[in-house]
């Protein structure tokens, strides 16, 4: 009886489930980045772990209380927590508290090259190389959202009210506002820096296009958008918010201005709520409210792949090794899937 | 959506010196056995310093989505989106707010936002009043008013300074204002904090509760700003339709003024109790469950707020009786 169980859950399990290995952390996975063949993932009990194929994850207890923010920073990972503390992390354990808030939370961190960027509060804090002061950006309202352009000249900052997008000229900064009335978080630049999109408190995505300001707006969600990514050459800004992951056409003068999304890896019931490019591939894997994870081309006939089944837990994180050969997968409980993509690794 | 494990939210207000500091430390430092965190706001009385306190900016958004006295603190959603990632659960979340802010956008905060509405929901709206300093502090200050207005528990601080008879005069200036708050006499905040904290008075099945005695229309006013009380009881089952015609337009056209509402309704035709209870212009409503046996079907409604004599409420609800 219990072996028949056993068997039946076992086939439940898709394919990457049955090679890969699962962690049971017991805190949600905030963020999650690769450095190299590691994927480092943020919890909520402050700790920071490095995941790398065949071995247990390495710890670091970073934080005091969650781990809010995450970025990859040469090979170190740079962290925002709730302590009020930015850190900078190698894989081996090493912390450089690199500026200490207080009480006051370290909400988004961002980087390009050697320059480290975290805001708290009102304000963005950048360091460049060789500078132990930060240079400071001011606004109006508490920062939800940071990105540097692929070139690292230009930082976008999203607020209440739209995005300030900060211009770098002989080391100095200017504003430039993109204004839509709302509360606008997580923001991005399309790869061919044309555009910024970003997710608002409404269930809505909101963009601009940057040479004339133009206004795109994204609507019709069921909830908020949590998590978008770039995919493919034309490229597709995929959202989750949706029962499926919704793709918008950049590609053309207009962009997706006038024209339908097309919708991808259908969640039936489940709402997506976390989405990933599968880098150099036109398909994107879509976590759910239940912890399941597809794997979807952008191409409506085709069908999806079950890349991990329900654990009744929404996930929270997906990342893919920079050599595409690894995928982690985190959820709000702190389960974690650590698996090969291809079945010949 | 009822949901068990959806922390609790405690809303404090108060003027300044009124006594939230006194009573946030004794939240921090009394062996309760339990976890609540304290988000407090930098303007607050003076700093506290714990692990489980949270320093916010009160950012008074406002909603893009057409209800035009629909704002909501977004400093309270990223706060409480951070909090809910806790590995460790929390038996509650209390919030501060400053002296002079409107109780309005952090309750609504609740009603709009998905994901905070998803994993928290809004215990009770509490407020602590200068026994000494009050009557005075009504009169100059419409912000006094809407925070006794607004709330479910009110901790009348400060006691021991006040004659007697003065307290008396206090308590019913209160009851003008708000007729169903719980009225807590204290001197240093010293109420048991299971009065004060996971109350569940924002759930709907405690607007069951309200007390008939309170539900007595008896209202004079010096002026127009003044938030008043109205409340009616009819025996007479209502017509479903028409009120929610009647009560529908009226958020609409004058939630602005309408800081709370709350009422028990006998429908016509209908088994069941309906309840609803409301910030401005949203509201929620269910039935629950069946009348109690040998227990009057009467319905009663309450509102508080301003102008409220220029709305036709005793009109629009005696015109709500089925034929």
């Amino acid at each position: 009886m219990n072996a028949d169980l056993k068997t039946l859950q076992e086939s439940n399990k898709t394919e990457l489930e049955r090679r890969g290995s699962i962690f049971n952390i017991g805190a949600p996975a905030t963020e999650a980045v690769t450095i190299r063949d590691q994927i480092a993932v943020g919890f909520g009990d402050g700790t920071v772990r490095f995941f790398q194929s065949g071995s247990d994850p390495k710890t670091v207890k970073a934080h005091k209380g969650v781990v809010l923010s995450m970025t990859n920073y040469e090979d170190h990972v740079l962290t925002g927590g709730e302590d009020g503390r930015f850190l900078k992390i190698s894989s081996d354990g090493n912390i450089d508290e690199i500026f200490n808030f207080g009480s006051k939370w370290v909400d988004c961190v961002a980087s390009h090259k050697d320059t480290k960027v975290c805001s708290s509060g009102k304000t963005v804090y950048i360091w460049t190389k060789n500078k132990d002061k930060p240079q400071t950006l001011e606004h109006q309202s508490t920062v939800a959202g940071l990105a540097f352009d692929n070139k690292g000249k230009r930082l976008a900052v999203s607020r209440y009210g739209g995005v300030t997008v900060w211009k770098l000229n002989n080391n100095k900064w200017t504003a430039s506002n993109f204004t839509w009335k709302g509360s606008h978080g997580t923001v991005t630049f399309s790869p061919d820096t044309k555009y910024i999109v970003t997710a608002m408190q409404e269930n809505q995505i909101h963009g601009w296009r940057i040479n004339d300001k133009a206004d795109l707006a994204m609507r019709g969600y069921p909830s908020k958008i949590k998590s978008f990514t770039w995919v493919g050459d034309t490229p597709y800004l995929v959202t989750s918010g949706s029962s499926d992951a919704v793709c918008w056409p950049f590609d053309g003068k207009e962009g997706p201005m006038g024209r339908k999304p097309i919708v991808v890896a259908n969640g039936g019931k489940e709402l997506a709520t976390f989405v990933k490019a599968l880098n150099g591939e036109k398909a994107v894997f879509t976590g759910f409210t239940d912890g399941s994870v597809l794997l979807a081309e952008i191409d409506e006939s085709k069908k999806p792949i079950m890349i991990r089944s329900s654990t009744g837990s929404e996930v929270s994180t997906i990342a893919i090794s920079s050599d595409n050969s690894q995928i982690l997968i985190g959820d709000m409980k702190g389960s974690i899937l650590l698996s090969s993509l291809w079945a010949d690794n | 959506m009822e949901n068990t494990s959806q922390v609790p939210v405690t809303v404090l207000t108060g003027f300044l010196g009124a006594g939230k500091t006194t009573l946030l430390n004794r939240i921090l430092t009394e062996q309760h056995g339990r976890k609540y965190a304290v988000i407090v706001n930098e303007f607050g009385e003076q700093g506290i310093d714990n692990d489980l306190v949270v320093d916010a900016d009160e950012e008074v958004f406002e909603m893009n989505n057409g209800c035009i006295c629909c704002t909501v603190r977004g400093d309270l959603i990223r706060i409480l989106s951070g909090l809910m990632k806790r590995a460790d659960k929390l038996d509650a979340i209390i919030v501060e707010t400053t002296g002079l802010a409107d109780p309005a956008p952090v309750a609504q905060t609740f009603f709009v936002d998905q994901d905070v509405a998803d994993r928290t929901k809004l215990d009770a709206i509490v407020t602590v009043a200068d026994a000494v300093h009050l009557s005075s502090q009504l009169v100059d200050h419409h912000e006094a008013e809407e925070q006794i207005a607004f709330a479910d528990v009110i901790l009348l601080n400060k006691v021991e300074l006040v004659e007697d008879n003065d307290i008396v005069k206090v308590n019913d200036r209160i009851r003008k204002i708000n007729p169903f708050a719980k009225i807590i006499k204290t001197t240093r905040c010293d109420a048991p904090l299971d009065e004060i904290v996971g109350l569940n008075a924002f759930s709907l099945d405690r607007v069951l509760d309200i007390e008939p005695d309170f539900l007595e229309s008896d209202h004079d006013h010096e002026h127009d700003d003044d938030v008043t009380s109205l409340s009616f009881v009819s025996d007479t089952p209502l017509d479903m339709d028409k009120f929610q015609d009647w009560f529908g337009n009226l958020l609409r056209t004058k939630g602005q003024d309408i800081l709370r509402s709350k009422g028990i309704l006998n429908f016509k035709g209908e088994e069941e109790r309906y309840v609803f209870q409301g910030v401005h212009m949203l509201m929620d409503a269910s039935p629950m469950g069946p009348w109690p046996k040998g227990k009057d079907r009467s319905s009663r409604v309450v509102f508080i707020g301003r102008d409220l004599d220029n709305m036709n409420l005793k009109e629009g609800f005696d015109n709500c009786k089925s034929a």
